[in-house]
């Protein structure tokens, strides 16, 4: 983990003997009820993903209903709604990185930009605040003031005379509604991160511009910018592990009937076929373990290459 | 210090360009697009459906009424949904923390056997997780669904927050801990005499951190609750949200459908709301510290 960890530690840390582990019997009192949290709830569902291999019996439980080899992984990859799932999410996630990723750092650009303290902090507080909501209330808000009769359609009557759009409702409508509400929710907060790698960078090098003439838009991009490239590099790396899995929250409290055929994602269609309908736990188990895996696969992928670009990434 | 000061300020006001006008402009509208939609959905909630109906752009009613309020707190699930959710805080930040924090503290230094491979352990679940098909079959043959406690223990350790835990207590000098054990202290008074103290603004951080959460919670308890008489009220918003653009679509009017459903929708937004606006000042000062920390290790 950390650098300071001499030899001599080390070869403690190895030494398997009963007067070694004596020693040491408040440690494992201490991590004791952590350890027994994940054991229960986060390692058992996992082996419980076995389940994809498996015929489920509810009398028999997750572990003892009996092994039936690939038979629901055909089934599963015969499902043309499951493949359709898999198109879905990375068609919003490919959206999100193309769209929502670079507004933080835009934000994050120009807030650094405003030189007066007070209105600059009340700004931030401002574009932080949503990110501490749950996507059940920012759909209900974007529910309300997007509906037939909120906010924008009478504002737009009021305007321009335009009849209401039903915003939520129209598939092609869907998309932009996520990428807008998402930069809507988290932009503030994601710049956060931009606006610390901004702070360290180096003032000599402002100081040496300003002397030699350049315009201050001329330092945002030659300075700022490449300054915090290493954050940016390493935080998109990161995204592309999420290309599989995230938001839904969000998808799922801004969908309806009416857009569900763009808005079914990986966890969705999980969600959907787990919970609704008719239920199979061992079909639902092969979909859950294909999900993981290529996750897994994503993000130790993404880790590994932020470190060749000298972030320090998930693992340590 | 004070000719500094005043250096700076008319610094500042010979250097006020165009720029700086363009860049607070397009600033102050970003903030609009995010306040405004706040604005509307507290007048809305203080409106009457006439006054709603009428204005283009609602943002403070005339004539301000509670009657939203007074119909939205007839419904019982508002209470259910309080007392739920006070129920899933009460009992689930005091477990969260505790588990935290002993296993932040137990796996500061990796010098016992088999802590490497346990902290490994604990690592990779944020590679790997079983997702809620198993988690939903293990509560079930736990035989914890319908009880409060599947929630409550589905959600335990957040790996995150445990990792910004631990490397603030990674910073903590170790030799405070070797002079207290060479007094003869356990690796439990060590914990609670020095360790903690020291430890104060990282504990207040991820408190509110896990608190946040737990008000938040709503998947878990709509996958293992369903009971009637046992709904979070984040879930108790979404039905009535949904219920209400359901009702709105279809036309349907019955009897026991309130008229003004935005006016409830929208009471119902704030109520869910309030709690979160009133800790947000703290929330800021502390989760800055939290992300800052957090940023240091990611």
């Amino acid at each position: 983990m950390t650098v300071s960890q001499t030899g001599q530690r080390k070869r403690s840390a190895k030494d398997f003997t009963w007067k070694n582990i004596l020693k040491h019997r408040e440690k494992y009192i201490l991590v004791l009820p952590g350890l027994a949290w994940y054991a229960v709830f986060a390692y058992i569902p996992i082996f419980g993903l076995s389940l994809a291999f498996k015929k489920y019996m509810a009398r028999m439980g997750l572990f003892g209903s009996p092994w039936i080899g690939l038979a629901n992984f055909e089934n599963v990859f015969a499902d043309p709604a499951f493949l359709q799932s898999i198109f879905t999410t990375l068609r919003i996630n490919a959206g999100r990185l193309l769209f929502v990723f670079p507004f933080p750092i835009f934000l994050a650009l120009i807030l650094n930009e405003v030189r007066l303290g007070r209105p600059k902090k009340i700004l931030q507080s401002i574009f932080t605040f949503p990110h501490f909501l749950s996507w059940v209330i920012v759909a209900s808000i974007m529910v309300n003031i997007l509906g037939q009769r909120g906010m924008v359609n009478s504002l737009m009557g009021g305007l321009f005379g335009a009849k209401p759009v039903s915003f939520l409702g129209i598939p092609s409508y869907f998309l932009p509604l996520i990428y807008l509400t998402d930069i809507w929710k988290s932009a503030g907060w994601s710049a956060i991160i931009y606006m610390a790698a901004i702070s360290g960078i180096d003032t000599e090098q402002y100081e040496a511009a300003e002397i030699d003439g350049s315009t201050r838009l001329q330092r945002m991009w030659y300075i700022t910018l490449p300054g915090i490239k290493p954050t940016i590099v390493v935080l998109f790396i990161l995204a592309m592990g999420y290309l599989m899995s995230g938001g839904f929250d969000q998808v799922f409290n801004l969908s309806n009937p009416a857009t569900i055929r763009v808005a079914e994602t990986l966890d969705m269609y999980i969600y959907r076929i787990t919970f609704r309908g008719s239920v199979d736990f061992s079909f639902s188990a092969a979909v859950a373990l294909f999900r993981s895996v290529i996750n897994m696969v994503l993000l130790f992928t993404a880790d590994r290459i932020t470190k060749r670009f000298g972030g320090s990434g998930l693992l340590a | 210090m004070n000719a500094k000061v005043k250096k700076a300020e008319t610094g500042f006001r010979e250097r006020f360009e165009m720029l700086d006008g363009v860049i607070l402009a397009f600033l102050l509208v970003l903030a609009a697009i995010i306040v405004i939609p706040f604005v509307n959905v507290i007048a809305t909630s203080f409106a009457s459906q006439k006054e709603a109906s009428e204005s283009a752009l609602l943002l403070v009613p005339r004539q301000p009424t509670i009657d939203n309020y007074y119909r939205l707190f007839q419904d019982p699930r508002i209470l259910i949904g309080y007392k739920t959710t006070a129920l899933i805080l009460l009992l689930g930040v005091p477990i969260n923390l505790i588990l935290t924090t002993s296993l932040a503290y137990g796996l500061t230094r990796i010098n016992f056997p088999g802590a490497k491979f346990l902290f490994f352990a604990v690592l990779l679940t944020m590679l790997f997780n079983g997702g809620i098909v198993p988690m939903y079959l293990l509560m079930m043959q736990l035989g914890l669904t319908k009880s409060i406690w599947s929630v409550i223990l589905a959600y335990g350790v957040n790996t995150f927050y445990f990792i910004v835990m631990r490397t603030y207590m990674t910073t903590l000098p170790e030799s405070l801990i070797e002079s207290a054990k060479i007094d003869g202290a356990s690796e439990l008074q060590v914990l609670f005499r020095i360790i903690l103290p020291l430890s104060k603004p990282i504990i207040a951080t991820i408190l509110l951190f896990y608190a946040v959460d737990r008000w938040n919670e709503w998947f878990n308890a709509m996958v293992f609750l369903r009971r009637n008489d046992l709904i979070p009220l984040q879930l108790v918003l979404r039905t009535i949200v949904m219920d209400s653009t359901i009702v709105n679509s279809l036309s349907i009017s019955g009897p026991r459908v309130p008229r003004f459903t935005e006016g409830i929708q929208t009471a119902a937004i704030i109520v869910t709301m309030l709690p979160i606006m009133l800790v947000f000042p703290f929330l800021q000062k502390y989760f800055l510290k939290g992300i800052m920390i957090g940023a240091i290790k990611a």
